[in-house]
C-alpha cells in the first residue's frame, strides 16, 4: 500500500529488461529508492544521497526510514495503524527498550540466567558465592529502584565498604547518575527527592549498580568501550559487531578517595559530560581506537590475555542479546544499530555496563565523522539486498564485501545449517562458535 | 700479511677490553664472572676450561657476546658501504659538516634570542615551590600548570628543509635550467634499487612476513604464520642473542614480544643500575630548571597531546623527554659523531659565580628539541608499560638512528643522505611523477620531508610504523624510510598526476591511515 508506486515502477523496469533481453545488473535497476529521515544529521543524509536516494518526508512512500526512536513508537503504534510494505525497513525495533532501559535489560537478563539454570543448561554454572554466575556474571550486581530497595540493602551489607552507582533508568549522556558510598546518602538522596519510595507515586526510578572500582586504566585514566552492534533480526538471532569501536577516556586521572566521589570527570566516561571539562582536548576528543588499544594490550599484557579479553566482550554481547530475543517483537522490517557500553576491569573482565538504541551520531572530531560515516554506510549495505532496494523477503546473509567493517558475531541461521551439515562439529565456521 | 692480521686482532681485542671497562654494565658482568669463579662449577687445575664451560652454561658468555655485538655497533658503519661500481674519489665533504655548524649557531642564536626575548634564564637552580610541585605532579604532569603561550618550538621541519636546500656543494657548478634544489650534486653515495633489493632479500624474495596477512598458512604444525612467528621468536627470546633477534625482526615481530626483541636487539635491557641512573636523571630534571624543560613540555603538548593515538600516553612522555634532556651519556655520541657539527653550549647557573662547578653543559644531552622531537617517543608507549624500560629503547633508538635526521649530515643514514636517495629512486623510478612536480614547481621532497625527519611516527598509525621500525632494526639502516616514501607517492600516483598546487598534493597524502606499510615495500621491492 504504502509503497505501490514503487512498487509499480519496479514492475516496469523489470518488464522492460526482459522485453528487452537484458540481464539487470545491480545498480542499474531504475527504481527509485526513497528515505526519510528525522535526525537533522549529515553522515546519514550524506550516506543516503550518495546512493542516489532521494529524500521524502514520513507522510510519503519511504523505503528506509532513519528515525529517532519517537517516531519509531508512532508508526508501530496500534492508533496509527500504519502498515509496512515489503518494501520498507526502520532502524529500531518496536520494543527495543528491553534491551536498552537500564531496569528492563537487567531484569531480562536475571530471567535470561533463571532460565538456563531451570534447563539443566551448562551455562548456568554457579560461581563462587550466591548469586554468582561463573559464565553469566558480566553485568554489575544491579537493582531497581524503589521496587528492589529491600534486596539492595540485604547486598549491601554483605560488603558496607563497597561503593555503588545510582542512575536514572529514562536518562541517559550521564545525567542524573551519582556515586554513593554510604547508605546514609541513599536514604537523604530519598528525602530530598520526595517521596520516590512510594510506589503509588509515579516517579522516576532508578537502577544501583555495584560500582567498577577497578578499572583498567591507562594513562591513569578511566576508560569504557563504545562498541556498535548491528542486528538485522532477532529470532533467529543475526548479529554484527562493528570493528572500529573506540575508547571514551576521562579528562582526569582516576582518583578513587572520597573527595573525588562527587567528580563526574573522573568517573564517567561519556563525552557528553567529558567534554565540558577544563582538560577536553576536541582534537581527540577523548577517542583511542579499539584496534590502538588492541595493540597497546597485546604488546605490553601478551596476546593469549588479550584474545581471551575480546572474545569475553563478544560474549556478553551475544548473551545479553540471546537474553532479549525471546521478547523481542521480532519485526521484520526493522534492523537496529545498538551502541555498547563495555567497562574493562584491571584484571581484564569486561563488564556491560549498558545498551544504546540511539548511539550518538554526533561527530566531536575529524576521526569520529570518518568512523560515523563508515558506521552509517555499513549498516546501510548490510541491511539493503544486493539489488539495492529493501526488502523483507530476503534472506539477511549479506556477502563479506557488503558487510565492510562489520564482523558476524552470531547468525543462528547459518549455524543451525552448519550443524546440519557437519553434525560433528568439526569444520564449523564463525557463524555457531558461541553455541 | 698473516702477522698484520694478528696484530689488528691483537690491538682489536686491547680497544675492546679497554671500551668494555667504561660501558655501563661492567660492573654487573664484572660481578657476576667474579661469582661465578668463587663458585663450586670452576676448578683451579682446570682454571680456563671449567670457566668457559661455566660461562656457558649459566648464560654469561651470551650476555658477553651481547656485549661484544653491541660494542662493535658502535664503532663500525650501521652497514658496510655497497662497492662502488666505478672506484670513485672520495668526494669533500666539509661543506657539510660547515654548515652543520653554522646550523648548530644558528640554533643557539635563535635559543639565546628566546631567552633574552621572554626574560628567562638557560639555566637556574629551581626554585623550592617548583620542585616541590614537579616532585608532586611528577606522575601527572599533564597537570603541571605553566604558562607556555610565549614559549615556541626553535625550528620546525620545514624550517630545517630550507637549510638543506641552502647547502651548496662549492665545487659544483649548475647547469643552466636545473632546478635549485635537487640533492643530486651532493656526493653521497646512495644504493640504487637493485642494490636495496640486494639488501632486503626477505622482501624481495617475497618470503612471508608478518603485517601482511596473518591468517597466512604457516609451515610445520602452526595454525597460521603468526603462530609460527610467535613460537620461533620465544625461542629467539630464549637464546639470548642479539644478533638472533636482529635477524628474527627483518620478517616482523609479533606483538607480544615486541618489546623484548627490540631491547634484546638494542642491548636497553634495564639493570638495577640503569634503574638508579633513571632516578639520578629524575632529580636532575628536579634540581635544575632549564629553558629546554618549557620548550620540551610545549613539545608534547603540541603533539602527542593533541594525538588521538598517543594522547593517552601524555604523562610518560613528559618523564621520558625531561630526563633525556639530563642525560649526559647521550651527549658524546651525538657530538662526536661525523654528522655533527660539535658545538656545544655551557650555561652559567643564574645568579651564581661562572665557576666550573655552576656550569652545565646546555642541555646535559646536548640535543635541543625541535618541532615534533616527541615523536621519536611515541611509539615506544604501545610496547612498554614501565616508563624506565621504555626510556632505554627509545634512548637506544634514537642514538642508533634518530639523531642523524636532525643535523647536515654525509653520514650514509643521514637526513641529506635519506632525501638524496628518495630523489634518486622517484626519479629513476616514477619519471612521469617526476616530470609531473617538475611541471607543477613543486620539490617531491618538500611533500615527504616530515615523513622522513621523523620516521613517519605520528604519520602511519601505530600498529604499521611498529612493523617500519622492525625492518630498520632488522636491516639496522633508515633506508627503507626513504624507500617507503616513495612507494607512497607511487602507490598514490594517480590521484598526485590529477593536482597540481602544494595543498592538494599535501591533501592527497593527509591520510596514510590505510596503508599496510609490509605489503607496500614487498610489492616495490619484489617486482622487477
Ligand atoms: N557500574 C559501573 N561501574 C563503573 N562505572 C560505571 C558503572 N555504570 C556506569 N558507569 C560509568 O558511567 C557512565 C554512564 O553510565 P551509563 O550506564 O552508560 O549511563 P548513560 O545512559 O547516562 O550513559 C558509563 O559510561 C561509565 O563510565
Ligand atoms: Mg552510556
Amino acid at each position: 500500500m504504502a509503497n505501490s508506486v514503487a512498487d509499480n515502477k519496479r514492475a516496469v523496469t523489470n518488464n522492460l529488461s526482459t522485453i528487452y533481453g537484458r540481464v539487470p545488473t545491480i545498480g542499474t535497476d531504475k527504481m527509485r529508492v526513497t528515505f526519510c529521515t528525522d535526525m537533522d544529521k549529515s553522515v546519514i543524509v550524506y550516506n543516503f544521497e550518495k546512493r542516489g536516494w532521494t529524500q521524502v518526508g514520513p507522510e510519503d512512500d519511504w523505503n528506509f526510514y532513519w528515525a529517532v526512536t519517537q517516531s519509531c513508537r508512532t508508526i508501530f503504534s496500534v492508533e496509527t495503524g500504519y502498515r509496512m510494505s515489503d518494501n520498507q525497513t526502520i532502524n529500531h525495533f518496536p520494543n527495543h527498550y528491553e534491551l536498552t532501559r537500564k531496569d528492563l535489560l537487567v531484569k531480562n537478563i536475571k530471567r535470561y540466567r533463571k532460565d538456563l539454570e531451570r534447563e539443566g543448561s551448562l551455562l548456568a554454572e554457579r560461581g563462587d558465592g550466591p548469586g554468582k554466575y561463573l559464565h553469566l556474571d558480566f553485568i554489575p550486581v544491579t537493582f531497581v529502584l524503589p521496587a528492589d530497595y529491600n534486596m539492595f540493602v540485604e547486598e549491601y551489607r554483605k560488603s558496607p565498604q563497597s561503593t555503588w552507582i545510582m542512575k536514572p533508568c529514562g536518562k541517559s549522556q550521564g545525567a542524573g547518575i551519582f556515586l554513593i558510598n554510604k547508605l546514609s546518602k541513599l536514604k537523604r538522596w530519598s528525602r530530598e527527592a520526595r517521596n520516590p519510595f512510594n510506589p503509588n507515586l509515579t516517579k522516576e526510578s532508578y537502577v544501583i549498580s555495584r560500582y567498577i572500582d577497578n578499572p583498567l586504566l591507562i594513562g591513569g585514566k578511566k576508560f569504557d568501550l563504545r562498541l556498535y552492534v548491528l542486528i538485522t533480526s532477532f529470532r533467529p538471532l543475526k548479529a554484527y559487531l562493528f570493528k572500529l569501536g573506540f575508547c571514551r577516556f576521562c579528562t582526569v586521572k582516576y582518583d578513587t578517595s572520597i573527595q573525588e566521589l562527587d567528580n563526574m570527570y573522573v568517573h564517567l566516561t561519556n563525552v557528553s559530560v567529558q567534554k565540558h571539562g577544563d582538560e577536553y582536548n576536541s582534537l581527540h576528543g577523548g577517542k583511542m581506537s579499539v584496534q590502538n588499544l588492541r595493540l597497546y594490550l597485546e604488546s605490553t599484557r601478551g596476546k593469549s590475555v588479550t584474545e581471551k579479553l575480546f572474545a569475553n566482550i563478544s560474549w556478553c554481547i551475544v548473551h545479553s542479546l540471546k537474553a532479549v530475543a525471546p521478547v523481542m517483537a521480532n519485526d521484520r522490517h526493522c534492523f537496529e544499530c545498538y551502541g555498547y557500553d563495555i567497562i574493562i576491569d584491571n584484571k581484564l573482565k569486561p563488564w556491560l555496563i549498558e545498551v544504546n538504541a540511539s548511539p550518538s551520531l554526533t561527530s566531536t572530531t575529524v576521526n569520529d565523522r570518518i568512523l560515523k560515516y563508515k558506521l552509517i554506510d555499513n549498516i546501510i549495505s548490510v541491511v539493503v539486498p544486493p539489488d539495492g532496494v529493501p526488502d523483507v523477503r530476503w534472506n539477511k546473509c549479506p556477502s563479506p564485501e557488503a558487510m565492510g567493517n562489520f564482523e558476524l558475531l552470531l547468525d543462528e541461521e547459518l549455524a543451525a545449517q552448519d550443524e546440519r551439515d557437519n553434525p560433528t562439529g568439526k569444520f564449523r565456521n564463525q557463524s555457531n562458535k558461541w553455541k | 700479511m698473516e702477522s698484520t692480521k694478528e696484530i689488528e686482532l691483537q690491538k682489536t681485542a686491547n680497544k675492546l677490553t679497554d671500551d668494555i671497562q667504561s660501558m655501563t654494565n661492567y660492573k654487573n658482568l664484572y660481578n657476576e664472572i667474579q661469582r661465578l669463579v668463587a663458585s663450586r662449577a670452576v676448578r683451579k687445575e682446570d682454571f680456563k676450561n671449567t670457566l668457559v664451560d661455566a660461562l656457558k652454561s649459566n648464560g654469561l658468555e651470551t650476555e658477553l657476546r651481547n656485549t661484544v655485538f653491541h660494542w662493535a655497533r658502535t664503532q663500525g658503519p650501521l652497514q658496510r658501504e655497497p662497492e662502488p661500481l666505478m672506484p670513485m674519489l672520495e668526494a669533500d665533504l666539509s661543506y657539510l659538516k660547515r654548515a652543520q655548524i653554522q646550523w648548530e649557531r644558528r640554533i643557539q642564536k635563535s635559543l639565546n634570542s628566546m631567552c633574552n626575548e621572554l626574560n628567562v634564564p638557560l639555566a637556574r637552580i629551581r626554585f623550592n615551590m617548583d620542585k616541590d610541585e614537579l616532585a608532586e605532579k611528577w606522575d601527572e604532569l599533564s597537570t603541571y600548570d605553566i604558562d607556555l603561550s610565549q614559549y615556541r618550538p626553535l625550528y620546525a621541519p620545514k624550517d630545517f628543509l630550507e637549510v638543506l636546500f641552502m647547502v651548496r656543494d662549492p665545487s659544483f657548478k649548475k647547469q643552466p635550467g636545473e632546478p635549485n634544489w635537487e640533492f643530486s650534486h651532493i656526493q653521497i653515495r646512495v644504493k640504487t634499487l637493485s642494490q636495496l633489493r640486494a639488501m632486503y632479500p626477505e622482501l624481495s624474495h617475497g618470503v612471508p612476513l608478518l603485517g601482511v596477512n596473518p591468517h597466512m598458512t604457516a609451515m610445520g604444525n602452526y595454525l597460521n604464520l603468526e603462530a609460527e612467528r610467535t613460537a620461533l621468536g620465544e625461542r629467539v627470546l630464549a637464546s639470548n642473542h642479539a644478533p638472533i633477534a636482529q635477524e628474527f625482526l627483518k620478517r616482523g615481530a609479533p606483538r607480544a614480544i615486541r618489546g623484548k626483541l627490540w631491547s634484546l636487539v638494542l642491548g636497553s635491557i634495564v639493570k638495577d643500575n640503569d634503574e638508579e641512573y633513571y632516578e639520578e636523571l629524575k632529580s636532575l630534571v628536579l634540581q635544575y630548571d632549564i629553558m629546554v624543560d618549557k620548550l620540551i613540555i610545549k613539545d608534547v603538548q603540541l603533539t602527542a597531546s593533541n594525538d588521538d593515538q598517543y594522547f593517552v600516553f601524555e604523562d610518560v612522555l613528559y618523564k621520558t623527554m625531561l630526563c633525556f634532556s639530563r642525560d649526559s651519556e647521550v651527549l658524546a655520541p651525538v657530538t662526536t659523531d661525523r654528522s655533527a657539527g660539535g658545538q656545544v653550549i655551557h650555561a652559567v647557573l643564574q645568579g651564581k659565580p661562572a665557576t666550573l662547578e655552576n656550569t652545565l653543559v646546555f642541555p646535559p644531552s646536548g640535543v635541543i628539541p625541535f618541532h615534533g622531537f616527541t615523536m621519536y617517543a611515541t611509539p615506544f608507549c604501545y610496547l612498554y608499560d614501565n616508563p624506565c624500560t621504555m626510556y632505554y629503547t627509545f634512548r637506544a633508538f634514537y642514538l642508533r638512528y634518530w639523531f642523524r635526521l636532525h643535523t647536515v649530515s654525509s653520514h650514509e643514514q643521514g637526513i641529506v643522505a635519506l632525501c638524496l636517495l628518495f630523489e634518486r629512486l622517484l626519479q629513476c623510478h616514477e619519471p612521469q611523477l617526476w616530470a609531473h612536480f617538475r611541471n607543477i614547481h613543486i620539490q617531491p621532497i618538500k611533500v615527504v620531508f616530515k615523513w622522513l625527519m621523523r620516521g613517519f611516527s605520528g604519520h602511519l598509525p601505530p600498529e604499521q610504523l611498529l612493523y617500519l621500525w622492525d625492518l630498520i632494526l632488522g636491516y639496522d639502516s633508515l633506508e627503507i624510510v626513504a624507500l617507503l616514501a616513495v612507494t607512497i607517492l607511487s602507490f598514490r600516483k594517480e590521484n598526485l598526476m590529477q593536482v597540481n598546487t602544494l595543498h592538494n598534493i599535501e591533501a592527497v597524502l593527509a591520510d596514510l591511515s590505510s596503508l599496510k606499510v609490509m605489503p607496500l615495500l614487498q610489492l616495490v621491492l619484489l617486482k622487477e
